[in-house]
């Protein structure tokens, strides 16, 4: 049995279907990236997971434990909620907090930890993504990538079943997404059970254990980085590849 | 001739008027609350668009908004009273409408009066809040009511204390209308005080003074609690101690 198991999840907006039945399974200790074309449901199924948007379909097993998605009862949401936890585009820092105090709020408002105990994770969490000394700055002081860094201690603080990363580069300057995919790299490591959506193809195929490419809100293809990026049996995933130049015979330079 | 304007009254009274600001103040400060968490509930109605609520929140916000506050404190201080006529006559319940002093008539007049500017005030704010963080707050389990009270409302707080301040300033001074409820504020009592000398200028040059020495220590305040909400504008010192630098590259791509 998988630590995540997502079965039959869809989701439409209007009449657009964005997510057609996705079954998924993620193991202890995975690094799972989603990539796929834009407006293909990749932000969507992670939304759905954290009960940001409302799925008309689906459940997921969390360690044993099954949440049905489509639920009403907010005792339930807020459980699911505590079991996985979100790293956004948009880093989404509490604006009018400091850095320590925006990795420690989930810790105090939500586990209901003491102060002093509190403030031991946070710092630790700061210190893992090289933030320790800059506790007491506030957004507005830090760069994307400190931002995301902060972001990524935050989630990671909450000791998450399943970390969701919504494409956590695609805000930063070039220059700074290096310092934010070596913090994710370092989570992984970690033993951190990770879901991401991201463009960063390199990072891909690098740290994730499996690859999900999603169209028109259905798995297409599964596999291993190599599977995916160097042998790609679907059609549609070899054009999409060809497109962002992950795919290189001699064929694909036209002269 | 007899003193056309006596100039020494006009700061000896100070301290016979300066009996009443109790009451000015006890008015204010309870009307103030009332604006305040009806607003708030007004304008979380008004956001979520609850049905029927909705609508009686509108027209509420216009009628309070399109009338005079001399007007709804008359309406409240005579309404009142005959709605409990008509609820003892027809309930045979006995309620004493005497037992009621007409400071609380002007306390809900004013109140209600600060609650409808206070709630566009306050929607206003609430929806200037940044939609990523508030989801980021739901994505940590926090509920509905633990995310208005740590995330939303702290920051709506500050774009809408100017604001608010303004109206708080305006309600100091509508609360010189609460004789019309039969409420010996300050304005009534310098009123009163007049009477028995017949020195109504130097009384309401009394009165200037007082409301704008208290409207100015208001503003000082205001001005206190703004720099104490605000974000600091500087960074902090970064502390030296551990400089933790991440090396980036070569870790990446390995």
């Amino acid at each position: 049995m998988s630590l995540i198991e997502i079965r039959n999840l869809s989701k439409k907006f209007g009449n657009n279907v964005i997510l057609d039945g996705v079954d998924l399974n993620i193991n202890q200790g995975e690094v799972v990236a989603i990539i796929g074309p834009s407006g293909t449901g990749k932000s969507t199924l992670l939304r759905c997971l954290n009960l940001l948007e409302k799925p008309e379909n689906g459940s997921v097993s969390v360690d044993g434990k099954n949440y049905n998605l489509t639920t009403k009862s907010s005792k339930e949401v807020l459980a699911l909620r505590q079991e996985t936890e979100m790293v956004f585009q948009q880093f989404n820092l509490f604006k009018h907090k400091d850095a320590l105090n925006n990795v420690m709020e989930g810790l105090r408002v939500v586990k209901k930890l003491p102060k002093a105990e509190a403030r031991r994770i946070a710092v630790a969490e700061l210190e893992k993504v090289g933030m320790s000394d800059r506790l007491h700055h506030y957004p507005r002081h830090l760069s994307g990538g400190q931002q995301q860094r902060v972001a990524i201690a935050r989630a990671l603080a909450l000791k998450p079943k399943l970390l969701l990363m919504d494409e956590p580069t695609s805000a930063l300057d070039p220059e700074l997404v290096g310092e934010v995919l070596l913090t994710i790299k370092r989570a992984a490591r970690e033993g951190n059970t990770i879901l991401l959506v991201t463009h960063e193809m390199d990072f891909v195929r690098n740290v994730a254990n499996k690859i999900i490419f999603l169209e028109n809100g259905k798995i297409v293809a599964e596999g291993t980085p190599k599977e995916i990026f160097e042998n790609p049996k679907n059609e549609r995933l070899r054009e999409f590849l060809r497109n962002i130049n992950m795919l290189r015979t001699a064929d694909d330079y036209v002269i | 001739m007899a003193k056309l304007f006596d100039v020494k009254l006009v700061f000896t009274q100070i301290p016979e008027l300066l009996k009443y600001l109790p009451t000015t103040l006890y008015l204010t400060a309870i009307a103030l609350v009332i604006g305040l968490v009806v607003g708030l509930l007004i304008a979380l109605i008004r956001m979520k668009k609850i049905p029927v609520l909705n609508q009686i929140a509108i027209a509420f916000v216009s009628v309070m908004r399109g009338t005079p506050i001399i007007v709804q404190l008359y309406i409240t201080y005579f309404g009142i009273p005959i709605a409990l006529k008509y609820i003892n006559y027809y309930y045979g319940t006995h309620y004493d409408i005497n037992a009621v002093p007409g400071i609380v008539f002007a306390m809900i007049a004013l109140g209600l009066n600060q609650s409808a500017f206070d709630s566009e005030t306050i929607r206003a704010a609430i929806q200037s809040v940044d939609r990523g963080q508030i989801e980021a707050a739901k994505s940590i389990g926090m509920s509905g009511f633990q995310v208005l009270r740590r995330v939303i409302l702290p920051q709506a707080g500050s774009v809408a204390l100017l604001p608010l301040g303004n109206s708080l300033i305006a309600l100091i001074k509508g609360t010189s209308l609460a004789f019309t409820c039969s409420v010996v504020e300050m304005t009534a009592a310098g009123k009163i005080l007049a009477g028995r000398n017949y020195r109504y200028f130097e009384a309401y040059c009394t009165l200037a003074i007082i409301y704008w020495v208290l409207t100015f220590i208001l503003e000082r305040v205001l001005a206190l609690i703004e720099k104490k909400i605000s974000i600091p504008e500087q960074a902090p010192e970064t502390s030296t101690t551990e400089k933790v630098e991440i090396p980036v590259t070569q870790e990446v791509a390995a």
